[in-house]
């Protein structure tokens, strides 16, 4: 009995498995590798805490991952960090607390450079508080039960036999500059599933990749803006004992008690005023 | 702390129950209200000036005394109070003489404005420089404003009854 059909049958087992096993790809950086890493100790913020003076110049950067920043990881393309820090920057431009935004490039960040290089950074670019931007994107392929048609190579170009399936975590933690404390965090993720054919399997990979971060990111802009008001009604409660913010008249929030009230007139009513102002003047000429 | 504004300290310090109505958190804020404190005085019919100005001198620390509970550890500035009770007072009394429909139409603004921050929550909305507008001074003004405006008709139809 020959053993030729086993041998050929075992090899293209053997191909059909090898096309089909899953695959995870891993994308990650750490703020905690970043900040504190492991062969320094971490360095004890400020016990005094901070004082944040409104506005705020406020830095935003990705934390370099592994041993090279995030973008030399090639995880990005060439001009997509910029755009994707744009993001946020646009959620903040026009808030009143905040007076300037500076996209600080990932490649100034020193892989476990720590506050020092953080401080560096912000002293580089004269910002007050530093948004860190972490990432963590894991993305899956598994095959579908028609994949095997893979092996006719035909099928490989034409039956979008892999489906993929990518989850993205960003997360932004915002540390104040002079100090070293942390003043909040905000969470931003996404989810982006499709079907590739073997051969654009990597093609929509990276298509996914870029996706799942914009999507991601625009969960952390929205996040991050909640993520605020909540820390700032926290200080003026009194609950941030490390935190104060002094507005632009050099009140305290916490001194304040966060209740500075006013009696307004909205600009729509100052109109509807001077229109019945008219009116009036107009009717006494009549 | 600013030595003007309305906080609690105005128990100690009474010139507050004033100055709190004149100082104001920006240019915008205060221009806003001092075109909202113009118009009444404008339209007030010129027999009722001296009376107008009257309110405008004791309304201030009557409706300061009334915010004060409101106020909690915060502070308050901003004329709007005063406006809301000015255009109280100037409407009323312009309604009643029935000489046009202005009182009515002052009256019935400043109802939309009351109307609109119950609704929306004007409270609740923190401006740009950190403080959040307070509704129950604009309802305390305009209350304020109709009761000063209301003695003042019923003395006109007791001294001058209408002639049928």
């Amino acid at each position: 009995m020959s053993r030729r059909p086993f041998i050929a049958a075992a090899l293209a087992l053997m191909a059909f498995l090898g096309c089909n096993t899953p695959e995870t790809h891993v994308r990650r950086s750490s703020l905690m590798d970043y900040l504190y890493p492991k062969q320094k100790a971490a360095p004890m913020p400020d016990p005094a805490g901070a004082r944040l003076k409104l506005p705020l110049k406020l830095g935003v950067a990705f934390v370099p991952g592994g041993s090279a920043s995030w973008r030399v990881q090639n995880l990005m393309a060439p001009g997509q960090e910029k755009q994707l820090l744009d993001v946020v920057k646009r959620s903040f431009q026009d808030r009143p607390w905040i007076s300037e935004i500076k996209l600080i490039p990932s490649a100034y960040l020193r892989a476990g450079g720590g506050f020092e290089n953080m401080d560096q950074v912000a002293r580089m670019y004269g910002v007050d508080v530093m948004a860190l931007v972490s990432v963590d994107q894991v993305q899956n392929t598994d095959p579908r039960w028609y994949s095997f048609t893979y092996l006719s190579i035909v099928g490989a170009y034409v039956l979008p036999g892999d489906a993929n399936d990518t989850n993205t975590l960003i997360d932004a933690a915002v540390y104040d500059v002079a100090s070293h404390t942390f003043l909040l965090r905000a969470p931003g993720q996404s989810q982006v599933k499709g079907s590739s054919t073997w051969a654009y399997r990597e093609k929509q990979l990276r298509e996914h990749s870029a996706k799942g971060l914009e999507l991601a990111m625009t969960d952390l802009a929205k996040n991050l803006d909640a993520e605020v008001g909540a820390f700032k009604a926290e200080v003026a409660r009194g609950e941030r004992k490390d935190v104060d913010v002094v507005d632009r008249q050099g009140v305290s929030l916490r001194q304040s008690g966060g209740r500075n009230f006013g009696g307004s007139t909205s600009w729509i009513e100052v109109l509807g005023a001077l229109a019945l102002l008219g009116f009036a003047l107009r009717l006494r000429r009549a | 702390m600013d030595v003007l504004t309305l906080t609690a300290e105005a128990l100690r310090e009474p010139w507050r129950l004033w100055t709190g109505h004149l100082v104001h958190f920006g240019w915008e804020h205060a221009l806003a209200n001092a075109v909202a404190l113009a118009v009444p005085w404008i339209l007030v019919a010129p027999r009722d000036r001296r009376r107008l100005a009257l309110g405008t001198l004791i309304l201030p620390p009557l409706l300061s005394v009334l915010l004060l509970p409101s106020l909690g550890g915060g502070e308050y500035r901003g004329a709007s109070g005063l406006a809301c009770a000015l255009w109280a007072l100037v409407g009323l009394r312009l309604a009643v003489r029935n000489e046009s429909a202005l009182g009515l139409m002052m009256l019935a603004g400043l109802l939309v404005k009351l109307a609109a921050e119950t609704v929306v929550g004007g409270g609740v909305l923190l401006r740009a420089g950190g403080w959040s507008t307070l509704p129950a001074a604009h309802l305390w003004g305009s209350g304020l404003g109709l009761a000063a405006a209301l003695p003042v008709q019923a003395c006109i139809r007791h001294f001058h009854p209408r002639r049928t």
